[in-house]
């Protein structure tokens, strides 16, 4: 059985009397994009600071690769292309004497080549990682900061808020590196606010909030809880049927039009709508984030795919 | 492959070559003149009429740089206990030694210690650095001194022997380095490099003057062995006496306990 790229047992951090993670117990499996999600504070980049030994966990344990991430951090963090939140370059010095620098510690190795196609995917040019970083846009921070992750091509990617300061072109050059990383068999673990973003590029979603992993799933079980809308508009009045099929959750029902949430299979409200003098059928697909804003907004969970909260998870 | 430490050793001092040319410049460029001026002196005749011109309080209060003024000697090596040299050298030491509060505020700390690096190898590169440029300063002032002494005083001056300059610089660096370490320690605690460098400073300040005061208000002696500027007399070696190992030995081990503790400190703190 392949190890888990991402191990956390009962992690958690107190600083004093605040509790930052309480009880965190999640698995990233090899190859996966794991989005962890939450508001601010919830806890992404305490943890995320725990897997590079940047803090120390009060309780639990995180492990990457079956390395403990304090006892042997330096070989788990040979391991890992790290995008920081905020990431702090030094004004007065160049781009690429920031690249250079960071390649040049222990445990990287810099493929010259990968690294100029990485700058020239993200649109930096010789005459930009030329520059002081002083003149650097956030975006252009930002870019940078991509590249030093990506450059050594590590088998585990942590960004936290990637996607932070770029243009929308930028944003589909970071997916499609994101992507290629994917293929290549790379595990990624993204902190990130953006839900559309969560929802194109995650296999699996964590979801803290308060310090606690409230969610743990499949982006497109999540997906699923929130139900497929349906509207329904008839060419005459129709009246409801006493009982409804299976899943269907009715949000609005007039003579003429019904709006339904479907969760599961569409085939028996199909059915039951073949019935009917129907003049025009929308279907939407649900988004992440309809469910994920009741899990922020500290709803009770509308179903939870996977049990999370205490133990583990597996897909 | 270099270690780590050297790789952000070189970096460092990269970054800092600006200033740390301009300083060596400017300790370098005093020490030069300082043996022009004993020599201007000299050639006046005027030491016989200082020394003789300062009673002894004065001379205790005003310490040892009102004392360099009485020989030849004292002014060529006026520039290894003048305050603002001393300043000049643990300021810089203080600087250096706090880089390890600067990369946690900036957040450079993040880039550097998620990789393969461990955190007593970015408190090694700061001891590296600390190291090498004070030795460097030292260097520069020594050469400096002799350069001055070689070139533009008369062949028979009463000269400070070689062995007395280095022995002031040994004093300057033990000084130094003291200050540096605890530098360290406080650098590799706190979040904000202001935090560190603005403690040390008042710490460094406070410790002088209580030495200061205690040279000529005997209330204070008690007290005063606690300032690591109780064990830097540069006088007794001008007065032709030799270097006390045991004094250099305590400031060392002042700087290295800071250092100790640095390591210690960085190597458990949250970042």
């Amino acid at each position: 059985m392949t190890s888990p790229a991402i191990r956390l047992q009962h992690l958690g951090k107190r600083y004093g009397r605040v509790t930052a993670l309480r009880d965190v117990s999640l698995e990233v499996v090899p190859g996966e994009v794991f989005g962890f999600l939450g508001l601010n504070g919830a806890g992404k980049t305490t943890t995320i600071r725990i897997l590079l030994d940047l803090v120390r966990p009060t309780g639990g344990r995180a492990s990457i690769f079956d390395l403990d991430c304090q006892s042997r951090g330096l070989e788990v963090r040979a391991r890992i292309g790290y995008l920081p939140g905020e990431p702090g370059f030094y004004g007065d010095m160049t781009g690429e004497a920031t690249l250079d620098l960071l390649g040049s510690l222990a445990g990287q190795r810099v493929d010259r080549a990968r690294r100029a196609r990485l700058l020239d995917r993200l649109e930096l040019a010789a005459s930009d990682v030329g520059r002081p970083m002083r003149e650097y846009s956030t975006g252009m921070k930002r870019k940078l900061g991509i590249v030093q992750a990506f450059q050594a091509d590590p088998p585990l990617l942590v960004l936290d808020e990637p996607t932070e300061g770029l243009d929308p072109l930028m944003q589909d050059a970071f997916y499609d590196l994101l992507a290629e990383a994917r293929a290549r068999g790379r595990t990624v673990f993204m902190s990130s606010h953006v839900l559309p973003e969560v929802e194109r590029v995650c296999d699996r979603i964590g979801l803290l909030r308060g310090g606690e992993l409230v969610l743990l799933s499949p982006v497109q079980d999540v997906r699923n809880l929130a139900g497929r809308r349906v509207r329904a508009t008839f060419s005459a009045d129709v009246t409801p049927p006493a009982s409804w099929p299976d899943g269907c959750e009715i949000a609005s029902v007039s003579p003429r039009t019904w709006d339904l949430r479907v969760h599961g299979p569409l085939g028996p409200v199909v059915s039951l709508l073949t019935t009917m003098p129907i003049a025009d059928l929308d279907v939407q697909v649900p988004h992440l984030e309809e469910v994920l804003k009741k899990y922020y907004a500290n709803a009770p969970a509308p179903v939870s795919p996977t049990p999370v909260v205490s133990g583990f998870s597996r897909t | 492959m270099r270690s780590s430490a050297v790789v952000l050793a070189v970096h460092s001092v990269r970054r800092m070559r600006g200033v740390l040319i301009a300083i060596a410049v400017v300790v370098g460029g005093f020490q030069f003149l300082l043996t022009q001026v004993a020599a201007f002196l000299l050639r006046r005749g005027g030491f016989g009429l200082i020394s003789s011109f300062i009673p002894d309080f004065m001379q205790n209060l005003a310490g040892p740089s009102a004392l360099a003024f009485a020989s030849f000697e004292g002014v060529v090596a006026f520039g290894y206990f003048h305050p603002m040299m001393i300043a000049t050298h643990i300021g810089l030491a203080i600087s250096i030694a706090t880089e390890p509060a600067a990369e946690v505020e900036t957040r450079f700390a993040d880039l550097t210690l998620a990789r393969a690096v461990a955190r007593h190898e970015v408190v090694t590169r700061t001891v590296l650095v600390l190291v090498w440029t004070e030795l460097v300063l030292l260097l520069v002032m020594m050469l400096s001194t002799w350069t001055g002494l070689a070139c533009c005083t008369p062949a028979d001056t009463p000269r400070p022997g070689a062995a007395t300059i280095r022995s002031l610089a040994i004093l300057l660096g033990a000084i130094t380095f003291c200050w540096g370490g605890l530098a360290l320690a406080v650098g590799a605690r706190v979040r904000r490099r202001a935090t560190a460098t603005g403690g040390i400073a008042v710490a460094a300040l406070a410790a002088f003057l209580l030495d200061y005061l205690a040279r000529v208000w005997d209330p204070a002696k008690a007290i005063a062995r606690f300032s690591p500027f109780r064990y830097f007399e540069p006088m007794s070696l001008l007065a032709g006496g030799q270097l006390q190992w045991r004094d250099v030995a305590v400031m060392l081990a002042i700087g290295l306990a800071g250092t100790i503790g640095g390591y210690m400190i960085f190597s458990r703190r949250d970042l």
